[in-house]
């Protein structure tokens, strides 16, 4: 069998195997590189501009905090709302003090949760569809070490989210549609169909056999299009 | 079902989807080769060895004395910029107040701050021969250092970082380089040749090539990604199309 009849039979064969994968493959890559990386993660959604510390209301010291919580680490004063606080974390676990006083704060209810959603939100029109508490379990966008947190769903184009830290009121992460499409994009374009599992034998086969399928695919390129072999073609 | 079928011929021969398909696999299959190619490296590769970090120890925290260190309200009130996060760092076993004053969503995007020793308030900046101490601490080889320099980006170990970097080059076999965040002093992380190797190859898949004056970005949201990616799209559809025209044709036919 010459060359180009080879070719044919082999790239025949091996698409209509993998061939749905190349239409994945494409159809993934494309969306993952048209769709701005940024835009994806969310950024736009937030806004930048930080309000700043006042330092009147830092009447308790990290010297204090420190006698107080020896075990405290990462230490961090910041702000929730408006309000200048102490975030840091004992053995793991997130605890938040105010900096006025010391005095410990409690958790983050709804009508905080939505407070600091909206303080954070750039969209200033959007208007909140839902707020939920996530204690375990988590859906595979978030992260199961920011638990427990607020999700705050935004009735915005996107079906923005945001996830905010139930113990220390941080934004912790943001999420919408187009992060949800392409996360799924990403599945598909390694093919890891079956979850969790690090050594992707599928996805191993599959590209053996697509870059095979392909090289047949160049080699009947050159049959079909250089004009030396269509004219030996045409005159056959 | 066939009148559908012949309307749609007649919008689309499939003879131009067959030569639709012949004339971009000629556009594209470099690019395709090499996707496929790279995405086999990447396959295979040993993750690992690809996160540079072969050398890399945690730095070791030391026992500080909370009576000792300057006040909070104090360091807020000496600071001349405004300061919208203050946290309590350790840097080569010594305690200091990482004052943040402009901050972006991402450490990796443009912060500036400053670091004021806790216990004297002094402003400490991070000079070359503190940066080298403190790669030092992260590096776990014996080599020794050959160069400190400072390098802004693009930074190609780093091309997504946005700030000004410390670089400390060592002299193992892997080339080493140590990168710290010149405005904090923050560990940004390390590479070597390992690294560097698969890094190469991800500029391959992201088609993130510096040519036509465009700098390598690290990313894959580039011009020439997206027009081949369209392309081959259209190549891949097109030869679906082809191949169900064979299936239904009857020329998979197994002898």
């Amino acid at each position: 069998m010459s060359l180009h009849s080879t070719s044919r039979k082999y790239h025949k064969w091996l698409m209509l195997f993998v061939g749905l994968q190349f239409v994945i493959w494409s159809m993934s890559g494309a969306y993952m590189v048209v769709m701005d990386i940024h835009y994806i993660h969310g950024d736009s959604l937030v806004i930048k501009d930080t309000p700043s510390i006042n330092k009147e209301q830092v009447n308790y010291s990290i010297n204090e905090l420190l006698t107080e919580y020896p075990e405290a680490k990462n230490v961090k004063l910041g702000l929730l709302l408006d309000q200048a606080v102490y975030r840091f974390s004992v053995t793991k676990q997130k605890m938040m003090i105010s900096a006025y006083d010391g005095q410990r704060l409690a958790d983050i209810n709804v009508a905080a949760a939505i407070k600091i959603a909206k303080q954070h939100f750039a969209d200033e029109n959007a208007e909140i569809l839902a707020t939920t508490l996530i204690t375990k379990q988590p859906s595979a966008e978030l992260s199961a070490r920011h638990l427990p947190v607020w999700r705050v769903d935004f009735d915005d184009f996107a079906s923005s989210s945001f996830y905010i830290s139930a113990t220390n009121g941080e934004l912790v992460t943001k999420r919408h549609n187009f992060w949800r499409i392409f996360d799924w994009m990403f599945v598909f374009h390694v093919m890891d169909y079956v979850d969790g599992s690090p050594e992707n034998k599928l996805l191993l086969l599959v590209t053996v056999l697509a870059l095979f399928g392909s090289v047949f695919g160049v080699v009947l390129t050159y049959f079909r299009l250089t004009p030396t072999q269509v004219n030996k073609r045409i005159k056959r | 079902m066939g009148k559908v079928k012949s309307n749609a011929n007649r919008i689309v021969k499939l003879s131009t989807i067959k030569a639709i398909h012949k004339w971009l696999s000629l556009v594209v299959f470099v690019q395709l080769l090499i996707w496929l190619g790279t995405g086999l490296f990447f396959n295979v590769m040993d993750h690992d060895k690809a996160r540079g970090n072969q050398y890399r120890q945690a730095v070791q925290t030391v026992a500080i004395d909370p009576q000792a260190l300057m006040a909070t309200k104090q360091v807020l009130s000496q600071s001349e910029r405004a300061v919208k996060e203050l946290s309590l760092v350790q840097r080569l076993g010594q305690p200091y107040y990482l004052l943040t004053h402009e901050k972006a969503l991402y450490r990796h995007f443009n912060n500036e701050y400053s670091l004021v020793n806790a216990y004297t308030g002094k402003t400490q900046q991070i000079d070359s021969v503190m940066a080298s101490s403190l790669a030092q601490l992260s590096y776990s080889g014996k080599a020794q250092v050959t160069k400190i320099s400072k390098v802004s980006p693009p930074i190609d170990d780093f091309l997504k970082e946005q700030n000004t970097l410390w670089k400390i080059d060592f002299a193992d076999q892997l080339n080493t380089s140590v990168y710290l965040d010149a405005g904090s002093g923050r560990l940004v992380g390390h590479s070597n040749d390992d690294k560097r190797f698969v890094d190469f190859f991800f500029m391959l898949h992201f088609m993130d090539y510096p040519i036509f004056t465009k700098e390598r970005t690290g990313g894959f949201n580039n011009g020439q990604i997206i027009f081949f990616a369209l392309l081959t799209l259209l190549l891949c559809l097109t030869g679906l199309i082809w191949t169900i025209e064979m299936l239904l044709k009857g020329r998979y036919k197994l002898r």
